[in-house]
């Protein structure tokens, strides 16, 4: 009996110290988080003030590869410029890894003090309250929403609350091989009317096979949307309730137009798992002679194309018009630290030593009117013609997909895509669908 | 001693207590929470804004005509897969049954996918079934045959996945019916050998009766693995064409970030199915199935 008793004290020690040593490895793993790797950091160990007084920001981005590299950099200079704030970036994934794990963090309260927020997720986040209204922080330091390009801040501000700010942010462009155009006297299409002749002047077809198609578009929403505010629709009507494309048959008119060009080989739809790089793969190798795509591959694609490569802005139907894209910076309202915060979101946006080269080095669009009246950027754009290209279009930006249910109503967007770009679905029957469908997900 | 016999009732619920703790931690209480998500309209970052909305998320899936979609999709999976897995992995088993030294090393082959990454696997497979520079269309264009569109048409995107997931999943089930194969005493065998058994019979009257319990297991397994299946049509697919490929499990995550009761709710759904699926197994089958 006594030595059942010692074994039950024993089982419940080794237990207990079991456990304890679980925990220990949880605060063990944490002080390793100065390193920018892809671990998941937990910032509440690192918020005791460390080393000095050091203020610990946790920084979540999506930035990876080269841009990554970029990003690092612009942190390390904070960190050598601020002695008294310690910034740790991680990276998370692309855009929408980084908002699933967002999501799992504020739930569990681990949430970084700011994070990287795509854009069209913005509002989302902002209806859950868990963004700080920058306002205050603005005027503190003596800056307004009105020093930042008008055109990006279109998801910046909800309620009247400016809860993000413009950072990594692109457009969809006319990407052009002017060699090829050329070669057929033809000039670079500005409305949909010359697009259609263009593209299908391009196409050369051989016992049934497409050699080359005329232009092309990664699968996005991204670009019927761009077409919808060309042909005068809008994503979303102006209240919010419903789709702004259906019943004054803009939508038709978008996809039948996409179909009619698809039919002919003029435009090539790729598939949807890795279209972006297919479409751009294809643009190098001169497989198409056009391509919407994001001004984020206007770098990528200079360094690797061996003909005349020009962008210019995406034809227009009624109106010039297109949507952005890429993503913005907002500060967490669970954080601890948001003077801090606010230090690292405000030099990253407006010192010259910040934001500034990193929009240098990525391609991004510059986002302050101080950085596009900067020497610097007049400079790159001098050289590189076509990236002022892509600014200079921002004067016809508009965002009309601007609601808190947007992400969801864009899984059924894509499932509309698909079935008219892949099955060849009947496009009215399929919008009417697509609109019951956002009808019902907008009244929630 | 009252005290000590109360101890030795004790005893045995202090002893498993520690696993159950762990039971109750990790299946019991996230299956409890999944039942009780499903009847939100849940928002993760603030609970005060969850809604509660009783049954409105099982009315909408099953009104949905996207579920049943990706429903047959994943039965149609299920089917082929376990269908054609168990035949091939049978005859390949039976075919390896006899020791000699090309046999192991067929064996080890077959085996090989098993130990490589599912994901290595699909992206191999994704350039071999690409439509215009793909080996696969390559072969059939040589041999004078029709190319195919694989997994970039929704006529034959379910069908390239079903090929990759049999092509992988049958070392493994090969492994298991040779060894229940071996185990089988050679002295049954002599037994039919006298009474002049044809080899037809000895198959279906000795061999497949006493392997029946490992086929059922595998019956089981793959079942229920092929319900969940995720990664292949992850990287492969993405569930499309316009939803060709879109699984059960698949479709629970494409609404993890919008709209998480939903997902619960389609994951109280499928754990239904799988329990059921496998009470019918258990009633249908276990008569059939010979324990020795």
């Amino acid at each position: 009996m006594k030595k059942n008793k010692v074994t039950l004290l024993l089982v419940l020690t080794m237990i207990i110290s079991l456990l304890a040593g679980c925990a220990g490895a949880n605060n063990g793993s944490n002080t390793n988080s100065g390193t920018n790797s892809g671990s998941a950091n937990t910032p509440e160990a690192d918020e005791q003030p460390a080393k000095g007084g050091k203020t610990t920001v946790q920084f979540w981005h999506s930035l990876g590869g080269k841009n990554g590299e970029y990003m690092d950099a612009l942190i390390k200079t904070f960190n050598e410029t601020h002695s008294d704030i310690e910034v740790v970036g991680t990276f998370q994934g692309n855009y929408d890894e980084t908002v699933t794990k967002l999501q799992q963090a504020v739930a569990a309260n681990t949430a970084p003090d700011v994070s990287m927020l795509e854009r069209a997720y913005v509002q989302m986040f902002a209806d859950s309250e868990v963004l700080e209204d920058l306002t205050p922080f603005l005027e503190s330091s003596s800056l307004s929403a009105d020093d930042f390009t008008a055109g990006l801040m279109g998801h910046s501000t909800f309620n009247d609350k400016l809860v993000s700010l413009p950072l990594n942010r692109s457009t969809p462009i006319l990407h052009v091989n002017k060699s090829m155009l050329d070669e057929k006297g033809l000039a670079v299409p500005t409305t949909w009317e010359e697009m259609n002749q263009v593209a299908n002047a391009l196409v050369i077809q051989e016992n049934g096979e497409f050699k080359r198609y005329g232009f092309t578009m990664p699968y996005d929403t991204w670009y019927p949307i761009a077409m919808i505010s060309q042909a005068g629709g809008k994503f979303f009507n102006d209240d919010n309730t419903s789709i702004g494309f259906a019943d004054n048959g803009v939508g038709e008119k978008v996809f039948n137009q996409l179909k009619k060009l698809q039919s002919t080989g003029a435009l090539y739809y790729p598939p949807a798992q890795d279209s972006g790089n297919i479409t751009n793969q294809m643009f190098v190798e001169g497989k198409v002679a056009m391509m919407y795509q994001s001004t984020g591959s206007i770098g990528g694609l200079t360094e690797a194309v061996d003909f005349d490569y020009v962008t210019a802005f995406l034809p227009k139907d009624e109106v010039f018009a297109n949507p952005t894209g890429g993503a913005n910076v907002a500060m967490m309202s669970g954080s601890k630290n948001k003077e801090a915060a606010w230090e690292f979101i405000r030099w990253m946006e407006t010192d010259p030593q910040g934001g500034l080269q990193f929009i240098l080095k990525s391609g991004y669009l510059p986002f302050t009117n101080k950085m596009v009246e900067s020497a610097e950027i007049k400079a790159l754009w001098e050289k590189e013609p076509n990236r002022k290209v892509a600014y200079d279009q921002l004067q016809y930006a508009v965002d009309t997909n601007k609601a808190v249910a947007w992400p969801e109503v864009m899984h059924e967007f894509f499932s509309a895509i698909e079935a008219i770009m892949y099955d060849s679905k009947d496009v009215k029957s399929t919008l009417d669908t697509f609109k019951k469908e956002a009808d019902r997900i907008l009244a929630q | 001693m009252d005290k000590q016999s109360r101890w030795a009732q004790l005893r045995p619920y202090m002893m498993i207590a520690p696993a159950m703790a762990g039971i109750l931690a990790f299946v019991i209480y996230p299956i409890l929470y999944l039942i009780y998500l499903s009847f939100f309209k849940y928002n993760l970052m603030n609970k005060d804004k969850s809604k509660f909305i009783g049954l409105d998320n099982f009315t909408q899936i099953f009104t949905r005509a996207d579920f049943y979609k990706a429903l047959s999709n994943t039965m149609i999976y299920t089917a082929s897969v376990v269908l054609l897995t168990m035949f091939i992995s049978l005859l390949i088993a039976v075919w390896l049954n006899k020791k000699s030294k090309i046999n192991v090393i067929v064996q080890a082959g077959i085996f090989t996918p098993h130990i490589i990454s599912i994901v290595s696997i699909s992206l191999v497979w994704l350039w071999l079934m690409e439509p215009n520079l793909g080996f696969l269309n390559y072969v059939l264009k040589t041999l004078g045959l029709p190319p195919s569109q694989w997994l970039q048409s929704s006529k034959t995107a379910l069908l390239s996945v079903i090929i990759v997931s049999v092509w992988q999943g049958i070392g493994y089930y090969v492994l298991i019916i040779v060894a229940a194969l071996q185990s089988i005493s050679p002295s049954i065998y002599e037994a039919a050998a006298l009474d002049n058994a044809s080899k037809w019979k000895v198959f279906y009257k000795i061999t497949l009766p006493i392997i029946s319990p490992q086929l059922f297991f595998i019956l089981v397994i793959m079942t229920i693995g092929s319900f969940k299946v995720f990664d292949t049509v992850q990287v492969m697919t993405g569930g499309g064409p316009n939803n060709a490929t879109n699984t059960i499990v698949y479709y629970i995550y494409g609404f993890r970030t919008t709209n998480i009761g939903y997902s619960a709710a389609t994951g109280v759904v499928l754990m239904a199915i799988i329990g059921l699926l496998t009470f019918v197994y258990f009633r249908l089958l276990s008569k059939k199935v010979h324990y020795q």
